[in-house]
């Protein structure tokens, strides 16, 4: 049966699934080797206080990146109020500001003769502020930066959750008797819970995984663990080890809100007579306090960072003039476009393949592969440079041919490489649930009109998808101006980008000089949410 | 050498591993013949037509298509290949682009057909010109079919396969498009398998009928015979217009029945006298006469437009049907008497 189904879709699907599919292996190989004597130190000392950190961490963001998240969706989705329409959009340019330079922003301005420090000394004249200003540093500042930095994900997901929500749900809600309250808590948000478990899956995953924002507070998570097992030990198979830990804890989150869900449906079919909302209109002090929630949370997300990053810019003007910005503008696009369409092309055809051939070993190597995602980019990168390591020693010396370590380590190819499997997930699954609009018997009409697969691909599912691949070009190429640890370690040498400059002048306790790439760093970033906003929103 | 235009031969209709109709096995002599599949929801209709169109494969028998292998064990032809165009039930227009767009999709293919359609004429011809401009999810489930029906016409495929074609057409438009539907699939010489539950669709599309109950391919017949001889009682049943009422025969063309008496006609198939038989009673069988002296009580009374079909119960509590023609005069209500016009002939009398 399996050679029955085998042809050359199934062979791309099979071998694009299995090179995505190689870090996880690693990760969970790790299991069987024997790692170093730094094992039993990190068991008998800091074990713990990782595990202890990343749950506090997980806890902390999750509460917050929930309350906000599902707030303003709610908000924005139900009620219409002065800027409610403003808001919708302008709520999702948090996706712009990486936590790493949110972690900056909150340093610099709440630090010892900080920011706040210089407004409150030119307003009031000179004073003991210092110790009157809180301090978000360590595990807050962490959990601020992170929260802020990704509740967008909850937010949105929610919110096209609440769009699709038809209005007979709401009237349903009035005819049993039920207050706002009620209906909120009993009808509105359970009906939208996948949307925010899926919402609040991805943050945990982004959490969990955060280098730049923990590194710089000095939190010793799961991730920095990795990453120490790694650089300061030298110990692969314990980085491993640990990253096998990680992904153990993300999976047991999934599988619990699954047992909790069982065999609930919670989605109104679109056409089974769907009925669009009409908003509540807010006024007098309803509408104020509206107002103000989604304003201070898009000041603090939004706002707060890149009026940071622009006062340090504009008074320390030296940093900007020195900064090669053309270049590193250059060098992040050239990254966004090379990664971007190798992922959406290689993402298209494994899961056309999957869709041709139906075979359920695929789906499963699939599912499995996007998996990845959970996994470090920092272990990623390491994973990737020991794979390399070991073929050469093994393969290509053995064939007494140039070493290929120079092509694939430090340069565009592997840095490319290692984003393909990192966010292969994001490609993949934007076009899986796109090919999920399609009813497969559209295929079928379209083979029985005489179309091979091909001509099926290219003249139905390419004109079909495009708005999608579009959206998730574009995600992509969010992912990668803001992305940290994998370009970090991988990059050809003297090859920088908007983030990686950012990180070393901040490594180095430049902030003020971290502020001008961070902030040409959001304003790309944003620029891309800008263009597709319309379709995150809806999708 | 087999000259059948198409032919299936003692093939299982399997999907997702489950046999749904065993050993079928009919012939479609000619081309241009319309054939039609009659049967309830779920039997496997939809899934014969699937697997003619190389959608689903087969593992015995065979199928074939202009004396050509198509489906059998160990040969499969791809759908894409087969010329077998196939319009699904269910809505299955590309939703990127509009009905025309959609129509246009069936034109490619048979760009070297000698009798080309035109897109205009089927699409005057199908009443799809208010829409033609619009996109799927604009146009109502019924000119959704229209759409993939005129796609299917255009593509003028070796065989045409209709899944269900009209069966959300408003009631209006239905039988006009019956007629034309059954002239251009014969100006066209399109040799078509119609899939339906409408025994009366069915009766007037095909030149030949395949009732299908319980897994099998019941009965195979042109739709007069299949009506009139039925050759089982399932079929009888599901055709679901007479009943089966006990009678014994008392010569070589006569029955005596408890609760009609005398019944005279003619055996479509020998019983030795003495026989315990069950007749087949069809509505149009037994006639109305107020002046009659067989009076049955009337238990219900439907009025159908061109008829009404009363529901008489018999001394033994047999409930039969009779069909009046509805400018009869004289209408009886529940509880009332109705006569039953003696002697009962019927032409052809089946019993089983």
């Amino acid at each position: 049966m399996l050679f029955k189904k085998f042809n050359i879709w199934y062979l791309n699907s099979f071998l694009i699934s299995a090179i995505v599919a190689i870090p996880i292996v690693t990760v969970f190989s790790s299991f069987f080797e024997s790692t170093g004597r730094y094992s039993v130190i990190i068991k008998d000392t800091f074990l713990f206080d990782y595990i202890y950190s990343s749950a506090l961490l997980l806890s902390g963001v999750l509460v917050f990146t929930f309350i906000i998240g599902v707030g303003c969706a709610y908000l924005v989705s139900f009620y219409k109020f002065p800027g409610s329409n403003f808001f919708k959009w302008a709520l999702i340019l948090s996706f712009a500001v990486p936590s790493y330079i949110y972690a900056y922003s909150l340093t610099a301005f709440f630090e010892n003769y900080g920011t706040a420090y210089s407004i409150l000394k030119n307003i009031f004249g000179d004073g003991e502020y210092n110790s009157k200003i809180p301090k978000f540093d360590e595990m807050m500042g962490a959990i601020i930066a992170i929260s802020f930095s990704l509740f967008g994900y909850v937010y949105v997901l929610t919110r096209a959750s609440f769009y699709h929500q038809s209005q007979n749900l709401i009237e349903l809600g009035k005819n049993l008797g039920f207050s706002r309250k009620k209906s909120f808590f009993k009808i509105i948000l359970p009906s939208a819970r996948p949307a925010i478990v899926a919402g609040l899956s991805l943050v945990a995953m982004e959490t969990l995984s955060d280098f730049g924002s923990v590194s710089f507070f000095g939190i010793s998570t799961l991730t920095t663990g990795i990453y120490n097992a790694w650089i300061s030990f030298d110990d692969l198979a314990l980085a491993n080890r640990l990253s096998f830990f990680l992904l153990i804890f993300i999976l047991g989150l999934f599988i619990l809100e699954n047992i909790s869900r069982r065999k609930a449906q919670y989605h109104t079919p679109v056409k089974a007579g769907f009925k669009s909302k009409s908003l509540i209109e807010l006024n007098g002090y309803k509408a104020l306090t509206a107002f103000l929630i989604c304003g201070i949370v898009f000041f603090i997300s939004f706002l707060f960072p890149v009026l940071q990053m622009l006062y340090w810019t504009i008074i320390f003007p030296k940093h900007l003039a020195d900064l090669k910005i053309t270049e590193l503008f250059l060098n992040t696009i050239l990254l966004v476009l090379l990664a971007s369409s190798v992922l959406i092309v290689f993402a298209f055809i494994s899961n056309f393949g999957n869709r041709v051939t139906k075979s359920k070993f695929l789906n499963f190597l699939t599912t499995f592969s996007i998996c990845g995602y959970a996994i470090p980019g920092v272990i990623l990168a390491v994973a990737y440079i020991s794979f390399v390591s070991w073929f050469d020693n093994n393969f290509v010396s053995f064939l007494e041919i140039k070493s290929i370590k120079s092509i694939f380590i430090g340069s565009i190819i592997g840095l490319v490489l290692v984003y393909f499997v990192r966010f292969y997930s994001l490609a993949s699954n934007g076009i899986k649930s796109g090919y999920l609009k399609i009813n497969y018997s559209i295929d079928e009409s379209s083979y029985l009109l005489g179309y091979s697969k091909l001509k099926t691909f290219l003249n139905i599912h390419v004109p079909y998808l495009k708005n999608s691949v579009l959206l998730i070009g574009i995600l992509i190429a969010i992912e990668i101006i803001k992305e940290l640890p994998i370009t970090l370690i991988l990059r050809p040498f003297n090859f920088e980008t908007f983030a990686t400059q950012a990180y070393i002048f901040a490594s180095q306790d430049l902030l003020e000089a971290a502020a001008a790439p961070s902030l040409f760093l959001i304003i790309i970033a944003s620029l891309f949410i800008l263009t597709t906003y319309r379709y995150i929103l809806k999708d | 050498m087999n000259k059948n235009f198409f032919e299936i031969d003692n093939v299982n209709f399997s999907t997702g591993g489950k046999d749904k109709v065993k050993n079928v096995s009919l012939k479609i002599e000619n081309e241009g013949d319309v054939i039609c599949l009659l049967g309830p929801s779920g039997i496997g209709k939809t899934t014969i037509l699937r697997t003619i169109a190389g959608l689903e494969k087969i593992n015995s028998g065979k199928i074939l298509l202009k004396n050509k292998i198509i489906s059998s064990s160990k040969i499969h032809i791809e759908p894409e290949n087969r010329n077998i165009s196939l319009s699904f039930q269910d809505n299955c227009l590309f939703p990127h682009y509009n009905v025309l767009e959609n129509i246009k999709f069936g034109a490619a293919r048979n760009q070297k057909s000698k009798k080309k359609l035109d897109v205009d004429e089927i699409i005057n011809f199908l009443h799809l010109e208010h829409v033609k401009d619009k996109f799927p999810h604009q146009i109502s489930a019924g000119e959704s079919q229209r759409a993939s029906l005129a796609r299917s016409l255009l593509s003028k495929p070796d065989l045409l396969l209709l899944d269900e074609p009209l069966s959300n057409v408003d009631q209006s438009f239905k039988e006009e498009i019956q007629v034309k539907l059954k002239k251009i699939l014969n100006e066209l010489k399109i040799t078509t398998i119609v899939v339906t539950h409408d025994s009366y669709e069915a009766f007037y599309l095909g030149s030949k009928c395949g009732i299908i109950l319980d897994g099998h391919l019941k009965q195979y017949d042109d739709p007069y015979n299949v009506y009139h001889f039925p050759n089982s009682i399932d079929v009888v049943n599901f055709l679901n217009r007479g009943i089966l009422i006990p009678a014994k025969v008392t010569g070589e063309n006569s029955l005596e029945s408890n609760d009609l008496g005398t019944i005279k006609g003619n055996f479509i198939k020998h019983y030795p006298k003495g026989s315990n038989v069950q007749l087949l009673l069809q509505p149009e069988d037994l006639e109305h006469d107020d002046k009659s002296n067989l009076k049955l009580e009337v238990v219900d009374r439907k009025f159908r437009g061109t008829n009404f079909i009363y529901t008489l119960k018999t001394l033994s509590n047999l409930l039969i049907p009779v069909f009046v023609h509805s400018h009869h005069i004289h209408q009886h209500e529940v509880d009332e008497k109705f006569g039953i016009k003696r002697p009962i002939y019927i032409d052809h009398i089946v019993c089983f």
